[in-house]
């Protein structure tokens, strides 16, 4: 119980709820010696024999810190750009059986032009992301995410591109490119998505 | 009836949903013909009559939802059947209780507990009282729950809650919360709502990818997945009642499916930094790492089993994903699931005697499975058309969460774990999925006063 007393303010009002209840409003106003406190909403008291009921869990609403909040936005602006960046090199994607991570012919070609690009743009640099379309589980889909997109990096360093221009990640099934449930979209969110880095 | 072998599982009819109303609206289930222990059958429920909570001293009248709170609690414990209160011709009342030679009657006459209250209103807060009668000659001690309205519905389960810990001896979970993972403008964003689906609270803004949640033992903290960049993410540990995040596993590559062990010095994890995903423990004090797997497929989702001795865990190498077991230092690999070329998520039962999973069906579809440890025992506890995914057990091991595409959008629902009284506890947006169920509150230490009756 005694975690539940704080101050003497609220033993006073503990006091008033078992002896005299009716008088209690005029007991805190002469203790506290203010109007405003005596209709400021009484201090919560649990008795003898009570429980009382708090939130076990409590859960903060988490404000993102303004430092959080810039960061947030300086990504989505990166990536953006990024986006932008990369239809404009006109890069290709490569698309993937299900449940595979194997890379079709289409796919080689599609490395292929990839591949001269880069040769032709040493500077440049890539990330490549692998998608999964929504069959199977979401945390086993950001393995097979990984395995497409390290099966791409393997193609365009067997080509003769430098491994460091070409970073990995996975987004499994949770950042898909269409949300149609039919073959038609998983065939466009089963795919390695090269994106130009711009930094 | 006891769990019968595989064959007899598959394509056994749903028919729990009939009576839930359910049918075409959410997963469908397997009601299979086959009793998991950890259910009780009907034969065994203790009937019970919610009578109502009297609360014409307040304004808000919160009697009804709190009965309402109440009764659900109650049904989904699986401890009791429900009575329907308008038939019994018994209204709440106070102290006294509705007349002694009526309460009798009906408990002999088969409802063997009726609860009933009142609330009232004593200044910032709600005084629930609530009383019990079970036979015999007198209603057992009232006892008063005080709180403000905020926690109308939770004062409501902490009288469920009595009611299990007073028939059954176990804590039960009516006030755990299942963290989950919902789409907000494209991004996937932490939230946290109550077991029964209410009081979502979102704990992430990041506008980016935030996954894979799990909670610490003592339920203060989320660890789960966050992605920083295209390239980079790390496992994070949030505080939940600051909001602090702070960043454990910041390995290169992918660093996902973390999991605290049963007494929290331990997170098992899965990261690619080796070139492929491995398993990994990380000691949370000292944070040294301890590498469990190698091998060059794929090894994730660390499930701890609740003796922490040993861990179930997904594991392409076989193929396709395939559920396995070790010990926790990584040693006695030994492969589990055998039905099938999809296996993978596993959730190891906090009673230790099933392990959930998700399966693909012979019809491709992706299904709730169970299997015991030694891989004797089988179910299939989900049908119908559908990608269910994440399987979370409840603390008491009766119940499961997890997401479903059933009804087109993917949502968080709960089901038996015997495949009986599916549930859809998230509705709004358009994908709630990873769920993960925390533990129950730690044992109450009743102070002095509040055990005198």
């Amino acid at each position: 119980m005694s975690r539940v007393y704080r101050g003497t303010g609220v033993v006073v009002a503990v006091g008033c709820l078992l002896l005299f209840a009716p008088g209690c409003s005029k007991t805190l106003e002469g203790t506290s010696g203010s109007k405003t406190t005596e209709q400021a909403k009484p201090a919560p008291v649990t008795l003898p024999g009570e429980e009382r009921v708090a939130d076990e869990i409590v859960v903060a609403k988490a404000e993102p810190s303004s430092e959080a909040a810039q960061a947030s936005k300086q990504r989505t602006q990166e990536m953006q750009m990024e986006q932008a960046a990369t239809t404009k090199a006109g890069l290709e994607d490569v698309f993937f059986a299900f449940d595979s991570w194997q890379i079709k012919d289409e796919g080689k070609q599609a490395l292929n032009v990839n591949g001269q690009w880069l040769k032709a743009n040493e500077g440049k640099s890539l990330t490549i992301e692998g998608h999964c379309d929504e069959r199977g589980t979401q945390a086993y889909n950001l393995v097979l995410g990984e395995k497409r997109a390290k099966a791409v990096r393997s193609y365009l360093v067997d080509l003769g591109v430098d491994a460091k221009r070409l970073a990995v990640t996975s987004y499994g099934k949770d950042r898909p490119f269409c949300r149609e449930h039919n073959e038609d979209c998983y065939q466009q969110n089963r795919r390695g998505h090269l994106v130009l880095r711009v930094k | 009836m006891r769990l019968s072998v595989v064959s007899r599982i598959i394509g056994a009819v749903a028919i729990g949903l009939a009576g839930a109303g359910l049918v075409g609206s959410g997963p469908e289930s397997d009601a299979a013909d086959v009793y998991l222990e950890a259910t009780r059958p009907d034969a065994q429920k203790i009937p019970i009559g919610v009578l109502g909570f009297l609360d014409g001293a307040t304004s808000a009248r919160p009697g009804k939802e709190a009965a309402e709170v109440l009764a659900a609690d109650l049904r989904r414990s699986q401890l009791f059947t429900v009575a329907d209160t308008s038939k019994l011709g018994l209204a709440p009342a106070g102290a006294a209780g509705p007349d002694r030679q009526k309460l009798k009657q009906t408990v002999e006459s088969g409802v063997k507990v009726l609860v009933w209250g009142t609330i009232g209103m004593r200044e910032p807060d709600y005084l629930l009282d609530r009383f019990i009668y079970d036979g015999g000659d007198d209603v057992a001690a009232g006892k008063r729950y005080v709180g403000p309205a905020s926690v109308l519905r939770q004062m409501a389960h902490r009288v469920a809650d009595e009611l299990v810990a007073r028939y059954t001896g176990e804590p039960g979970i009516a006030r755990t919360r299942i963290a989950y993972v919902s789409e907000k403008k494209g991004a996937r964003e932490l939230f946290v709502m109550d077991y029964d689906g209410h009081s979502a609270k979102q704990i992430t803004s990041d506008g980016f990818l935030n996954l894979t949640p799990q909670w610490s033992p003592d339920r203060k903290y989320l660890v789960f997945t966050s992605y920083q960049s295209r390239t980079r993410q790390n496992i994070e540990i949030a505080d939940l009642a600051t909001g602090k995040r702070s960043p454990l596993v910041s390995l290169s590559g992918l660093n996902i499916t973390p999991a605290p062990s049963p007494d929290g010095t331990k997170l098992a994890f899965a990261t690619s930094q080796d070139g492929n995903s491995e398993i990994y423990t990380m000691d949370m004090q000292t944070k040294a790492l301890q590498r469990l797997t190698v091998h060059s497929a794929g090894d994730l989702s660390p499930s701890w089993a609740p003796t922490g001795k040993e861990l179930a865990f997904t594991s392409d190498r076989g193929g396709g994903p395939q559920i396995y077991v070790m010990s926790a230092d990584g040693s006695n690999v030994r492969r589990l699931t055998f039905d099938g070329d999809y296996n993978a998520a596993p959730a190891w039962s906090p009673r230790g005697n099933w392990i959930a999973y998700v399966c693909r069906s012979e019809q491709r579809q992706y299904k709730i499975c169970l299997i015991s440890p030694d891989g004797e025992k089988r179910a299939q506890i989900t049908s119908g058309q559908s990608i269910d995914d994440s399987p979370s057990w409840s603390p008491d091991g009766r119940h499961l969460a997890f997401s479903s595409t059933a009804g087109g959008k993917t949502h968080v629902y709960m089901i038996n774990s015997d495949g009986k009284e599916l549930e859809q506890l998230t509705f709004n947006g358009t994908h709630n999925s990873m769920p993960a169920w925390s533990s129950v509150e730690a044992p109450k230490v009743e102070s002095q006063a509040a055990d005198k009756k």
